[in-house]
């Protein structure tokens, strides 16, 4: 190892195998059209015959996340990740209760997003399922929601890990932090959006706002945004402003902290 | 009573138990139908629930149910919805240029709209205040020890997070108190951060890497002597059974594949995804302490959820008077009171089972 020459985007950390690069790129193509059928689903579809469309997708969704930690946990998680997971995604359910109540206050995606920078994509994903699913069971908070909510914060923290690698000088620190609060506004409104989408076929059946059947993507598009423009614009600005804030105040020190223990755990 | 250890119901069960409950709930808009299925959630939580922190959850998702109907309504009284003859007010209206949907906003509030908006937001709610009495039943740490064994890595992490969760309040403790004797209270938030947060995750994260030490010191991440064969097995299952999901999906979204084989691909490929996973869970070579069995009282509790269910189903068949199935839908114009179907309310009465059939664990069992 000639850890003197290495750049930052060859630090250290779990290696992802091939076939779990392929599985999570299955999964982000299943996942995206399981948040977003009623978009999707054509005129005519079978989808658009039924009623049991959001059934569906809240049942596979689970099965598809289990079989990608598989892939990704297959031939060992060595002792070392298993117990950082384990710590960062106490502190994940831990800062998440600061976030409830108050509206749009988002606490949980400047750890997941700098989380996944310094461990990496696969890593970064693992995160985001075992944070949430965490959380959930400490403040019994476990419902049809949880499914969506992991997946999409797993591939919040995977997209941080994919982000380009930056130098390491003064520069390249700043330039990093730019980027990381960039990709945090975008991850944050695309998350709401996403989750405005899993969860807009059930909570609203008819009325202007609500999502028809059949009713091609146009139609349903501008439903989407006026429901969204109704309901969690607030929230989702408030989430973006809130995780660039705590990315921009907190990312100095946490990316510090977080790679020195990368490093002591010396991940080949 | 055989087992005298394990006296509480699975927690699987109980989630299956409300699963069902939701499911039938679903199936109906039928108010009578709802507010039964809530009071039968009620009485079995009420009846079977420890003393535990998650057990009041069921309150908690009361209150989100309640909100859930008043949004509902909100959303009505704003952007409208269904129409009937009998207005009950009137509010300024606007409509949205066309540029925006051209919706209109406001107008006439309607009591056949007002009360199917209502239907509609007590039918989220049962569904919700379901999921709440799941939450109030289920042991989460042991609905933990039922995921499947091939995901043990993802669990131990998990169970290492629910306990290093305390631990981290305590720091949070630690390093104040010695902050302060160190006679150091500044607010400034830089200051906070440096003599706060940076020592608290500094001791988490080092924590971590004596854990793992323990870990690995013990011989947890050794090698294990799966054969070849089975691997590349179970990894050719799993991906072959995501591909067909994948397929699956994008079959169901367009009209050009025939529903019965989009629907068929899902189903093979779920199942081959289902049989991956149990298959891999066979293969890791993990020991339980104290497995937790399903047993005949945990499948009694899930065959009365499936009751709800049947009921509902048996109202909507093709036997059943005419006037059962438009009940378990009540039309709302024109305003009358909804007949009440005979099959899903003994369903669902059935659902009330659990409450004779589990003892109270309230009072100090495990």
């Amino acid at each position: 190892m000639t850890r003197t020459t290495e750049t930052p985007a060859t630090r250290p950390r779990p290696a992802v195998r091939w076939k779990a690069v392929l599985s999570l790129a299955l999964a982000a193509g299943f996942g995206l059209v399981a948040m977003s059928w009623p978009l999707l689903a054509s005129p005519g579809g079978a989808l658009t015959e039924t009623t049991s469309g959001p059934w569906l997708f809240a049942l596979l969704l689970p099965l598809v996340t289990a079989v990608v930690l598989l892939q990704l946990t297959d031939g060992g998680l060595d002792a070392r990740a298993v117990a950082m997971l384990g710590v960062l995604s106490a502190v994940v359910a831990a800062v998440r209760p600061f976030g409830a109540g108050a509206a749009g206050v988002e606490t949980v995606f400047f750890l997941l997003i700098l989380a996944g920078r310094v461990f990496g994509p696969g890593f970064g994903f693992i995160l985001g399922c075992t944070g949430l699913f965490a959380s959930a069971l400490l403040t019994g908070g476990v419902g049809p929601w949880l499914p969506y909510q992991m997946f999409a914060a797993a591939f919040v923290a995977l997209g941080a890990g994919l982000l380009p690698g930056t130098p390491e000088t003064r520069a390249g620190r700043t330039t990093e932090l730019a980027i990381l609060a960039v990709y945090a506004a975008f991850a944050s409104l695309l998350y709401g959006l996403l989750l405005n989408l899993s969860f807009w076929p059930f909570a609203i059946t008819h009325g202007n706002l609500a999502y028809v059947p059949g009713g091609g993507f146009s139609e349903n598009l501008s439903r989407l945004l006026a429901y969204s423009l109704a309901t969690s614009l607030g929230w989702d600005i408030g989430r973006a402003i809130t995780t660039v804030v705590l990315v921009l105040l907190t990312g100095p020190l946490l990316l510090r902290v977080m790679r020195r223990t990368a490093r002591k755990a010396n991940w080949a | 009573m055989t087992n005298p250890v394990r006296r509480t119901t699975h927690p699987v069960a109980w989630w299956g138990w409300a699963l069902f409950l939701a499911t039938a709930a679903g199936r109906t808009g039928n108010p009578w139908l709802l507010l039964l299925i809530i009071a039968v959630a009620g009485l079995v939580v009420t009846w079977c629930r420890g003393s535990e922190p998650w057990s009041g959850a069921y309150r908690v998702f009361l209150f989100i149910g309640l909100s859930a109907i008043a949004v509902r309504m909100a959303f009505y009284v704003v952007f409208g919805g269904s129409d009937g003859p009998t207005v009950l007010f009137s509010l300024p209206s606007a409509t949205l240029p066309a540029w925006a949907a051209g919706f209109r906003l406001g107008g006439d509030v309607t009591a056949e709209g007002a009360l199917a908006a209502a239907y509609d937001g007590l039918r989220l709610a049962t569904l919700l205040i379901c999921v709440g009495a799941a939450n109030a039943l289920a042991s989460p740490r042991r609905l933990l020890r039922s995921v499947p064994a091939a995901l043990y890595e993802v669990s131990v992490a998990v169970v290492v997070a629910l306990s290093v969760a305390p631990q981290l309040v305590e720091s949070v403790g630690r390093v104040r108190r010695a902050r302060a004797l160190r006679g150091n209270t500044s607010r400034s938030p830089a200051n906070l951060m440096r003599t706060v947060v940076s020592p608290i995750l500094h001791d988490a994260l080092d924590r971590s890497l004596a854990l793992a030490a323990a870990m690995a010191s013990r011989g947890y991440g050794r090698a294990t002597g799966i054969p070849a064969p089975a691997r590349r097995a179970t990894e050719a299952s799993l991906l072959i059974g995501l591909i067909g999901l994948c397929a699956g999906a994008y079959a169901l979204l367009g009209a050009a594949t025939p529903a019965p084989l989009a629907w068929a691909t899902v189903a093979v490929s779920a199942g081959i995804a289902v049989f991956g996973i149990a298959f891999a869970s066979k293969r890791v070579p993990h020991t339980r302490y104290r497995p937790d069995r399903f047993g005949a009282r945990d499948w009694a509790v899930v065959a009365s959820g499936a009751a709800a269910v049947v009921g509902t189903v048996l109202s909507g068949a093709s036997f059943a008077s005419a006037v059962e199935s438009a009940a378990l839908w009540p039309a709302t114009n024109p305003l009358t009171v909804p007949d009440l179907p005979m099959w899903a309310a003994g369903g669902i009465l059935l659902a009330a089972a659990p409450a004779l059939l589990v003892p109270s664990s309230r009072g100090g069992t495990p």
